[in-house]
């Protein structure tokens, strides 16, 4: 005899996940790099910066941290985040 | 024609998709194809056996016990039965899988990173109040680990709802490096029949006869083992050594560790009168290491200019979680660290708690 039975996994709110609208060129553009705070990120991050303005002519380098590398970034760190053209956000360890 | 609750016929709040295999052991292999099992083997999660659990705890279907704040993905009481029946939970075990998750959803667990770390913690659930004998659950022999039927199924179950439904799987969303061997389960009874110390629970504000959880993002036990003297004193400074040597070897940062006491060495303490509040407060004095003890574990370069900094393992004596629980002979006990310092906290929650009720 068959026998049926259910998902266990998440399916219900699953939303398509949107890449964020690319930008044509990274030239004068102001660039925001939220690190989640551990060590390693230092130097990837210090070279990423320089590579993004001598190689992509970035005008401004704004470097944000998390103070809790295990939760989400603090909204206020956020809060000039309509002034910058991109975010990347990124981990180390 | 009647239709009992429980029956997949009376069911048609059921949202999960549908799947029919020949049998329970074709089953088995359909879960475990598609990398939704812990590696054991899983109860067939059949309608009838999810809204039975359902059932029990008089939630529908589609109830949304809480949102995993990092992913945003909604937790609904059906997922969560779903997974508790595939680890072998009966529809009496489903309140405490409820209020263990509810638990975790709060903030102050930080659930996210404590699931993904590469740390590798498991979440403790400690249970507290009428219902661990309702269930038949036992805090003595071999309390830490399979000691009766309801501990391992309701700690499997979390395990499970983290893999299925945060795909906290290793190598996905759990990050693990090590992990340790509660991730199957890690669930404990506190032997409150052979104490006249106050439950966890009721330590955190929990009202008596009430029955409750307590969950924890730790690692694995530490066992300790002092049986030659009876001052409460020297069998806490065996268990504060354990715990500085989590400070030196694994993280100095301050937080959540929970004191396993079985019977034997409780037996000093409550001979000499020693309270939960008294072994909290000598732990929380005296569970202090300097940076410069790096320096004795191979950890020198990071001692600095700090080296005389103290540390302590607790910010508050409260942070201390004092359990009653193990097998009556043995001096042992066990040291259960925090998975990272503060970042995550202990959660205690009432079981099945109904605000507006008159009892």
């Amino acid at each position: 005899m068959s026998l049926e039975i259910l998902d266990p996994t998440h399916e219900f709110d699953a939303r398509a996940f949107l890449p964020a609208k690319r930008l044509a060129s990274l030239e004068g553009a102001t660039v925001a790099i939220v690190s989640n705070g551990k060590k390693g990120t230092q130097p990837f991050f210090a070279a990423f910066e320089h590579e993004l303005a001598a190689r992509y002519g970035v005008a401004r380098v704004v470097r944000l941290t998390k103070s809790n590398y295990s939760a989400p970034v603090e909204a206020e760190l956020l809060n000039d985040a309509e002034r910058w053209h991109a975010l990347v956000a990124g981990v180390g360890d | 024609m009647t239709i009992a609750p429980g029956d997949a016929r009376s069911v048609p709040a059921q949202r999960s998709k549908r799947y029919t295999v020949d049998d329970a052991i074709a089953a088995q292999e359909f879960f475990h194809a598609r990398g939704w099992t812990d590696g054991l083997p899983v109860v067939p999660p059949t309608p009838g056996a999810v809204q039975a659990c359902l059932d029990w705890v008089l939630m529908p279907a589609g109830q949304l016990v809480g949102i995993e704040p990092v992913r945003q993905r909604a937790i609904t009481a059906e997922k969560l039965a779903v997974n508790a029946v595939m680890a072998g939970c009966l529809p009496m075990h489903f309140p405490v899988v409820v209020a263990a998750f509810t638990a975790m959803l709060r903030e102050p667990f930080l659930l996210h990173g404590a699931t993904a770390s590469t740390g590798g913690c498991a979440v403790l659930i400690v249970v507290n109040g009428p219902v661990r004998n309702e269930l038949g659950m036992s805090g003595t022999f071999n309390a830490l680990a399979s000691s009766d039927r309801a501990s391992s199924v309701i700690g499997r179950a979390i395990r499970l709802i983290l893999c299925n439904l945060l795909d906290a799987r290793p190598g996905e969303v759990d990050r693990s490096t090590l992990g340790h061997p509660g991730k199957f389960s890690y669930c404990v009874a506190e032997d409150e029949e052979h104490t006249a110390w106050l439950p966890l629970a009721g330590e955190r504000g929990v009202p008596p006869l009430a029955s409750a959880v307590t969950v924890m993002a730790a690692g694995a036990p530490r066992q300790f083992m002092n049986e030659w003297t009876a001052q409460p004193e020297q069998i806490l400074d065996t268990a504060v050594a354990e715990i500085k040597a989590n400070m030196r070897n694994y993280s100095i940062w301050p937080g959540n560790y929970a004191i396993v006491l079985p019977p034997q060495l409780r037996a000093h303490f409550e001979a000499t009168g020693w309270s939960k509040a008294d072994v909290r407060r000598y732990i929380f004095e005296n569970a202090r290491v300097h940076r410069r003890d790096w320096a004795e574990c191979g950890k020198g370069s990071v001692v600095g200019e700090r080296g005389d900094r103290e540390y302590a393992a607790f910010e508050t004596a409260e942070d201390v979680l004092v359990v009653a629980a193990g097998g009556p002979a043995g001096g042992f006990g066990a040291v259960i660290p925090p998975w990272y310092g503060n970042k995550s906290r202990a959660v205690t929650l009432a079981i099945g708690a109904c605000v507006d009720c008159n009892v």
